[in-house]
């Protein structure tokens, strides 16, 4: 990073900060500071929405993945609109009717305040470690490739963000989220541009589609289906999106405050319906978008011979130590695979353009097997890696920023760098909102007397600003217990999504259970996931299966819905039959 | 106490809208069928 890029860093940064102090005037109450008064309209509930899902991870994440695995990933997000179309039928115009400030306000309502306020515990729990997770994340990612001190970067990457989410509630969060979010196209657009201008003369857009198709990366559908049988351990494929990202995608909108909060915000039943199904048709263009950079970086990096390792850190770290003489000759390996490979590229390009078909095939084999033999070298860099540095030998999350930082031009780096800061604020930012308005209305209000809306107000910026500290305290400590606690506190989510969906599913769609049945039902399900899980690393029961985190989702919600109708079915005989001894 | 009738844009009832998104989701899965058949 030049001096130019400093400028636009910092210029972007403090633009954003400013912006959002300006947007602060909002009314010294609950309702004005949490939910902007309902005042929005839907494109901001929209930007809002998308800001609030879209994390540093997203940015940096999904190009690679499109670059290792090929952009299946996309399927992953097939069943967000079908969520966003039962949200709107059955959560919007519920919530909106009783005025809640936080969905678990619903519940209450519906069942009792234990089950509230249970609720909103695991709500509090899980989001608040996420979100220091996602200050850590990026930070660890942006201080390996540039040498940044991870300290200080954690703190710009969660920290000044608090200074307009204290002042400015709800009404800063979204403004800041529809500028953040505009930057972040722009920039992201200019990205994808720069890589198809730097292929080398006569390679283009559709050149660079066509590698990377013959060499597996435009895997957009997949069945899931392997010699002929289903693959259930298949991560990404058609059904697993549409089912499983359907209820993934309906526990995070429906019953996350992060989300609920957003749309809450808007004027009406209309603007959050508009704001929510609008999300449901451009989400899914735009991971493609994303994605598809990561599929042009791939093709790019056939034509130039890219790094060993894009995580560069991790490449000092071997070179400082006793196995610097076998990353000099992995590395030397790794100039000849790329030499041939660069040839095959440009050979297989114009095979393509003039229509050989037998010569483009057998070019593709070949800068197919080229691949092959330089993912293996890859592989005995990791090796040599983990012997040589506590760092992440995968370098997926590494690719697009090395990118940027090894061929953008400056100015254009600095942007690209700062919008990683603004995905990563904008989250967070909706995360601290929802966390203080959780804390206040779930608990504070519950437990303490009548307060004048002033002191709410002053209450909730001091909630805000604290909830802000807490996670910036996670994000360092995380630096202190190592990186593989980023895969750990991930799977956090699923220990607690399932059951907290399942608690909503009993609320909207069995009228008969009530709230005793339904709180034991999830204390029960909660404790058994937290087993399960637990099983799973440690082997404690050996009667219980192993199961993947990605299924502790489902099994929590038809958990909690199947025992909560039957503790209600028992319960329900219980009182018949001690009316009938009376 | 009754909600006020909502004005709903493009449509006559949500329904439309439900409708629009889930075809949507239809078409670009169709799309996406089609890129990945055709760069393969």
């Amino acid at each position: 990073m030049n001096g130019i890029d400093w400028l636009v860093l910092s210029v972007t940064l403090a633009g954003i900060i400013l912006y959002g102090l300006l947007k602060s005037r909002t009314s010294r109450n609950l309702e004005g500071y949490f939910l902007s008064n309902r005042s929005m309209p839907w494109w901001i509930v929209l930007l809002s929405i998308m800001g609030t899902q879209a994390s540093a991870v997203t940015f940096l994440s999904a190009p690679g993945q499109a670059f290792a695995d090929g952009m299946r990933f996309v399927q992953y997000y097939f069943g967000l609109p079908l969520a966003m179309v039962v949200i709107c039928i059955t959560f919007v115009p519920l919530f909106n009717r009783l005025k809640v400030f936080t969905a678990y306000e619903f519940l209450e309502q519906r069942f009792d305040k234990k089950t509230r306020l249970l609720t909103s515990f695991l709500f509090l729990l899980q989001r608040a470690l996420s979100t220091g997770i996602s200050i850590y994340a990026p930070a660890l990612i942006l201080s390996s490739l540039f040498g940044w001190e991870i300290f200080y970067t954690n703190i710009v990457m969660g920290g000044l963000l608090i200074i307009y989410t204290v002042s400015g509630g709800a009404r800063a969060v979204a403004y800041t989220q529809q500028i953040q979010f505009l930057i972040i196209f722009g920039a992201m657009f200019l990205a994808g541009y720069m890589v198809v201008h730097l292929l080398p003369s006569g390679i283009g857009f559709v050149d660079a589609l066509h590698i990377g198709g013959k060499l597996g990366k435009f895997n957009i559908i997949t069945t899931g289906v392997e010699d002929g049988k289903f693959n259930w351990n298949d991560r990404y494929n058609i059904w697993s999106g549409i089912i499983g990202g359907f209820f993934l995608a309906l526990s995070y909108f429906g019953t996350d405050q992060s989300q609920v909060g957003r749309y809450l915000t808007a004027q009406n039943n209309t603007e959050s319906r508009l704001g929510l199904l609008l999300n449901g048709i451009v989400k899914i263009p735009m991971q493609f978008f994303i994605l598809l950079i990561g599929v042009l970086i791939f093709s790019f990096y056939q034509f130039n011979g890219g790094p060993i390792s894009f995580n560069s850190g991790l490449v000092e770290d071997v070179r400082n130590s006793t196995y610097a003489d076998s990353l000099s000759r992995l590395e030397q390996q790794y100039k000849t695979i790329s030499g041939q490979k660069e040839q095959a590229a440009i050979a297989f390009a114009q095979a393509v353009k003039s229509g050989k078909a037998v010569e483009e095939a057998q070019l593709a084999t070949q800068l197919s097997a080229l691949n092959q033999q330089s993912t293996e070298v890859r592989d005995a860099f990791k090796a040599l890696g983990k012997k040589a540095s506590s760092r992440d030998t995968n370098d997926t999350n590494y690719v697009f920023l090395s990118f940027v930082k090894e061929y953008l031009p400056a100015g254009l780096r600095g942007l690209l760098v700062a919008i990683i800061f603004l995905a990563a604020w904008g989250s967070i930012a909706a995360a601290l909102n929802s966390l203080a308005a959780s804390t206040v209305c779930d608990f504070h209000q519950q437990f303490t007397g009548a307060k004048t809306p002033e002191q709410e107000y002053q209450v909730s910026r001091w909630y805000t600003f604290g909830w802000g500290v807490f996670c910036v305290l996670v994000a360092e400590f995380a630096n202190q217990l190592g990186q593989s606690l980023i895969e750990a506190v991930n799977v956090l989510g699923s220990l607690f999504y399932g059951v907290i969906l399942g608690i909503f599913l009993l609320a909207f769609y069995c009228k008969r259970v009530g709230g005793k049945a339904a709180f034991w039902s999830a204390v029960v399900v909660e404790l058994f996931i937290v087993v399960l899980f637990f099983n799973e690393q440690v082997s404690l029961f050996s009667f219980l299966p192993d199961v993947s985190f990605l299924w502790l989702n489902a099994i929590g919600a038809l958990g909690v819905v199947l025992l909560g109708l039957l503790l209600q079915g028992v319960q329900g005989k219980f009182v018949q039959k001690q009316a009938t001894v009376v | 106490m009754t909600e006020p009738k909502e004005h709903i844009p493009l449509f006559k009832s949500w329904k439309g809208w439900y409708l629009l998104v889930i075809a949507f989701l239809a078409l670009l899965i169709g799309i996406f069928y089609w890129l990945t058949k055709y760069f393969a």
